[in-house]
C-alpha cells in the first residue's frame, strides 16, 4: 500500500519535519470537514459535551493517521 | 438573621449548598478560569520541555495572551494569532535576508512595518486587530534578536512558530474541554435578556420617563449592539450550530438597532409634542400607544426564548391589524377636532412611526423565532458589520510607534547596550498590544507596573527558589502562585493591565529555557530593559497625541455627522444596515475615548441621537422614492422630488458645517419640500397605508421637527464652537 512506506520525516524548504506535523494538518482539515457535516445534520444535539466530542474525533483521526507512520 | 427567620424550614446543609451555588455563579467562575489558565500553562510548559523546544517561555506567554474566560474568544484569538504570527515571521525572515548587514536600514524597515501593523490594529475594532498586533509583535520578537545572529534567524523563526502553535493548541483544548464557558451561551443569554430590557425601556419612557435613564439605556443598547457583534464573530469559531445561524444573528442585531432607532424617533416626537402643548394629538394617540403597551407588557424584564418569540410574532401580526384600525379611528377624531395642519401632521407622523415600530417588532420576533431551526431562509443576510476606527486616529497610532522604535533603536545603537534589543522589542510589543484599547496610556502604565513586580518576583524565583528545586512538579509549585495572581488580576477589568504585564514579563524572564543559563548580570540587565521600555512606551503613548484628547473626539464627532451625508448620498444597497451599525460603532468608540469627560460624552450622545433621527428619516425617504409606482405624478422631474433633492443638499451643508444660517436654510428647504409634496395630486386615497406621498410628508415633517427642536446640538452650534474650546 502507498501509506505503508510513508517516511518518518519530510523535508520542507530544507527543514526536516516529522511527518506527524503534516498529518496533524491533514487530520485538522478532515476533522473540519466532518465537523461541518455533523453540524448541518444536527448530530451535536445528541452529544453531552460537543467540544469534548470534537477533540476526541480529532484525536481518533490523528491517531489513526499516525498509525500509518509508526506501527 | 432576617433570612433565617423568614425561611425557618431550611436545613444547614441546604444553606451551605445554596451558598455554594451562589459562589459558583459569581466568584467561582473567576477561580475556575484561574485554574484553567494554570492547567493550560503547566501543560504547555511540560510539553515544551518534553519536546525540547528552545524557549518554553514563548509557548507559555502565548497561553497568557490567548487565554480568555470564554472559549469562543480563545478560538478566535488563536486563529488570528497563528495568522498574524505567520505573516510577521514571513516578513521578518525576508527583511533579515535583505538587510542583514545594514542595521540602520533594518531598524528603519522594522519600525515602518511595526508602525503599519499598529495602525492596522488601531483601525480594525474586531479580531482582525489582533492579527495585526501579532504580525507586528512576532516580527520584532524574532527580528531584533536575530539581527545579532542573522545566520540563525530562519531556524529561530521555525522554532517560534512551533512554540506558538503549542501554546495555542494547549490553551484552546483546555478552554474548550475543561468546564467550558462558551461564548454561545453568553450570546444566547444576552439576546434573551435584551428584549426584556428593551420592553422595559419602551414602557418606561412611552409616557415621559426620565431623560437620564433614557440616555443611559440608549448608551447601554449601543454598547450591547457592538459587543454582540464581537461575540457573534467569536461564536462562529466555537459552536457549529451558531455558525449555521451566523447570518440570522447579524440580522437580528441589525433589526434590533432599527428597532431602537425607530422607537427613539417616536419617543422624540412624543416628547416634543409634550413640551410644545400638543395635548389633543397626544390624547388621540393614547389608545394606539395602549396597543403597544399591551403587547410589550408581559415581556417587561423577562427573557425572550426562541419559542416565546414565535408566540410574540403571532401576537404582533394580530395586533398590527388592530392597531391599524385604532389609528384610523383616531385619525377621524383628529380630523374633526383639529383644524391646524401642523397638528394633523404631527399626528400622522407619530401614527406612522408607531405602526412601523410594530412592524419592526414583528420582523425582529420572526428573526428571533427563526433561530430555533438549523436552516432558515432568513439566514440569507449579507450586510456585515465591520467596526472600524477613525483613519487619522489609527495612522497617528502607527506613526507614534514608528517614531518610538526609531528613537529607542538609535539609543540602542549609540549605547551598544547588551539588552538594547529587549528594550526596543518590548517597546514595540507594548505599543502594538495597547493600540486597540480606548485608553492606551493607562493600559501601558498598568503593564509597566505589572512588569516591575514581574521583575522582582522573577529575580527572586530564579536565584533564590529555582536552585533548590528538582524536577518539573516542584517547578510548577514555584510558578503557580505567580501565574494564579496574574490570571486573577487579568480578569478584573480595572486591573487587567497589571495582570497581563505580570504574566507575560514574568514568563519572559524567569521561565528557564531548555539549556538553562544562570547569569544574574544578564538577567538584571534584561529586567531593567523591560521595565524601562514599558515605562518609556507608556510615556510616549501618553504624551504624543494621545487618543483620549480633544483632537480625536472632535474628529469622531465630525465622522458622526458625516453619517448623515453618507445616508443622503451613499449607495442604497444595504444602506440602512451600514448606517445603523456604523453610527453606533462610532458612538461606542467616541464614548470610550472620552471616558474621562462626561460632558463631552453627553455632547456626543446628543449628536448621535440627532444623526440617527435625521439619517433614519432620510433613508426612509429614499426607500419610499425607490418603491414608487410608475405614475406621472411620481416622476423624477416632478417639483416635489426636486424639492427633496435640494433639501438633501441643504442638509449635507448643515451637517458638514453646522451653524444657524445653514440650519435656517435647511429648515426652509424642508418646509418647501413639504409644501410641494402636499400640493402634488395623487391617484390614490390620502391614507398613509395606500399613499406614498403621505408617508413622504410624514418623514419630511419629522425632519422638520428635528431641526426645530430647541434641545438639539444644532442649536448650540449656532453659538459658535465655544463648548469645544476646552
Amino acid at each position: 500500500m502507498l501509506l505503508d512506506d510513508l517516511p518518518r520525516e519530510i523535508a520542507f524548504h530544507g527543514v526536516y519535519m516529522p511527518t506527524l506535523t503534516a498529518l496533524f494538518v491533514v487530520a485538522a482539515v478532515i476533522c473540519w470537514g466532518i465537523d461541518r457535516v455533523f453540524a448541518s445534520i444536527g448530530l451535536y444535539r445528541f452529544t453531552w459535551h460537543p467540544a469534548l466530542f470534537r477533540v476526541c474525533l480529532f484525536a481518533c483521526l490523528f491517531g489513526g493517521l499516525s498509525l500509518t507512520v509508526y506501527r | 438573621m432576617v433570612s433565617s427567620q423568614a425561611l425557618p424550614s431550611r436545613s444547614p446543609l441546604e444553606e451551605v449548598r445554596r451558598a455554594f451555588f451562589e459562589w459558583a455563579r459569581s466568584d467561582g467562575v473567576t477561580w475556575v478560569y484561574v485554574a484553567k489558565v494554570l492547567t493550560a500553562a503547566m501543560l504547555t510548559l511540560w510539553l515544551a520541555m518534553r519536546l525540547e523546544l528552545p524557549q518554553p517561555s514563548t509557548a507559555t506567554i502565548t497561553v497568557f495572551i490567548v487565554m480568555q474566560p470564554q472559549s469562543g474568544q480563545v478560538f478566535a484569538k488563536s486563529f488570528y494569532r497563528i495568522l498574524g504570527s505567520l505573516v510577521g515571521l514571513t516578513v521578518m525572515v525576508a527583511l533579515i535576508a535583505v538587510f542583514a548587514q545594514e542595521r540602520v536600514l533594518f531598524l528603519l524597515v522594522v519600525a515602518l512595518w511595526v508602525g503599519a501593523c499598529t495602525a492596522g490594529a488601531a483601525r480594525y475594532r474586531d479580531f482582525r486587530s489582533y492579527a495585526c498586533v501579532l504580525a507586528g509583535y512576532t516580527a520584532t520578537l524574532i527580528g531584533l534578536p536575530a539581527t545579532l545572529h542573522p545566520e540563525a534567524a530562519f531556524m529561530s523563526a521555525v522554532w517560534r512558530v512551533l512554540e506558538i502553535s503549542l501554546g495555542i493548541l494547549c490553551s484552546t483544548v483546555v478552554s474548550a474541554v475543561v468546564l467550558p464557558q462558551t461564548s454561545a451561551a453568553a450570546m444566547r443569554n444576552a439576546l434573551y435578556q435584551r428584549f426584556g430590557a428593551f420592553a422595559w425601556f419602551v414602557l418606561d419612557n412611552l409616557g415621559g420617563g426620565q431623560r437620564q435613564r433614557f440616555e443611559a439605556a440608549n448608551v447601554n443598547f449601543v454598547s450591547q449592539a457592538v459587543g454582540l457583534e464581537a461575540l457573534r464573530s467569536a461564536t462562529r469559531f466555537e459552536d457549529p450550530h451558531m455558525r449555521l445561524r451566523s447570518g440570522r444573528l447579524a440580522r437580528l442585531n441589525n433589526e434590533f438597532m432599527v428597532l431602537t432607532t425607530r422607537y427613539h424617533a417616536l419617543h422624540q416626537l412624543l416628547e416634543r409634542l409634550r413640551s410644545q402643548g400638543g395635548e389633543r394629538v397626544l390624547q388621540a394617540l393614547e389608545p394606539c400607544l395602549d396597543e403597544l403597551r399591551e403587547v410589550l407588557g408581559p415581556w417587561k424584564g423577562k427573557p425572550l426564548l426562541d419559542r416565546d418569540a414565535a408566540a410574540l410574532a403571532e401576537q404582533l401580526e394580530m395586533r398590527r391589524q388592530r392597531l391599524m384600525q385604532r389609528i384610523r379611528e383616531a385619525r377621524a377624531a383628529v380630523r374633526e377636532q383639529v383644524e391646524e395642519v401642523g397638528e394633523r401632521l404631527d399626528f400622522n407622523t407619530a401614527a406612522e412611526l408607531l405602526y412601523r415600530l410594530v412592524a419592526d417588532l414583528h420582523n425582529y420576533a420572526l428573526t428571533h423565532a427563526s433561530l430555533a431551526d438549523h436552516h432558515h431562509e432568513r439566514e440569507n443576510w449579507k450586510f456585515g458589520f465591520s467596526p472600524k476606527a477613525n483613519l487619522v486616529g489609527s495612522l497617528v497610532a502607527g506613526a507614534r510607534t514608528t517614531l518610538m522604535i526609531l528613537v529607542f533603536g538609535l539609543f540602542w545603537i549609540e549605547t551598544a547596550w547588551p539588552s538594547g534589543s529587549t528594550f526596543v522589542l518590548n517597546a514595540a510589543a507594548v505599543a502594538a498590544l495597547v493600540s486597540a484599547v480606548p485608553d492606551p496610556a493607562k493600559l501601558a502604565m498598568q503593564m509597566a507596573v505589572g512588569t516591575f513586580f514581574a521583575a522582582i518576583l522573577g529575580f527572586a524565583e530564579t536565584f533564590f527558589v529555582f536552585p533548590h528545586l528538582d524536577g518539573f512538579p516542584l517547578l510548577c509549585v514555584a510558578l503557580a502562585p505567580v501565574f494564579a495572581l496574574g490570571a486573577f488580576l487579568s480578569v478584573k477589568p480595572a486591573y487587567g493591565g497589571y495582570g497581563l504585564g505580570l504574566l507575560v514579563f514574568f514568563s519572559f524572564g524567569a521561565i528557564p529555557a531548555n539549556m538553562t543559563v544562570y547569569d544574574a548580570g544578564r538577567m538584571l540587565n534584561e529586567y531593567i530593559a523591560l521595565v524601562l521600555s514599558q515605562s518609556c512606551a507608556a510615556l510616549v503613548v501618553a504624551v504624543l497625541l494621545p487618543p483620549t484628547s480633544a483632537w480625536l473626539w472632535r474628529r469622531l464627532e465630525k465622522d458622526l455627522r458625516m453619517r448623515v451625508v453618507e445616508a443622503i448620498s451613499g449607495k442604497s444597497a444595504g444602506l440602512e444596515a451600514t448606517f445603523e451599525s456604523r453610527t453606533r460603532d462610532l458612538m461606542n468608540q467616541a464614548y470610550g475615548v472620552a471616558a474621562r469627560r462626561p460632558d463631552v460624552q453627553r455632547g456626543l450622545l446628543r449628536w448621535m441621537f440627532l444623526v440617527l433621527e435625521v439619517g433614519h428619516a432620510i433613508i426612509e425617504l429614499r426607500n419610499e422614492q425607490a418603491r414608487l409606482p410608475d405614475e406621472p405624478c411620481y416622476a423624477e422631474a416632478m417639483p416635489w422630488r426636486q424639492a427633496i433633492r435640494s433639501m438633501g443638499r441643504a442638509l449635507i451643508r448643515l451637517f458638514v458645517q453646522p451653524g444657524e444660517a445653514n440650519r435656517e436654510r435647511a429648515l426652509a428647504a424642508v418646509e418647501h419640500a413639504i409644501l410641494t409634496t402636499k400640493a402634488t395630486e395623487e391617484p390614490c386615497a390620502p391614507d398613509f397605508e395606500s399613499s406614498p406621498l403621505r408617508r413622504v410628508v410624514s418623514y419630511l415633517h419629522f425632519i422638520r421637527t428635528t431641526l426645530l427642536d430647541p434641545q438639539s446640538p444644532l442649536r448650540d452650534a449656532s453659538q459658535g464652537t465655544a463648548s469645544h474650546a476646552a
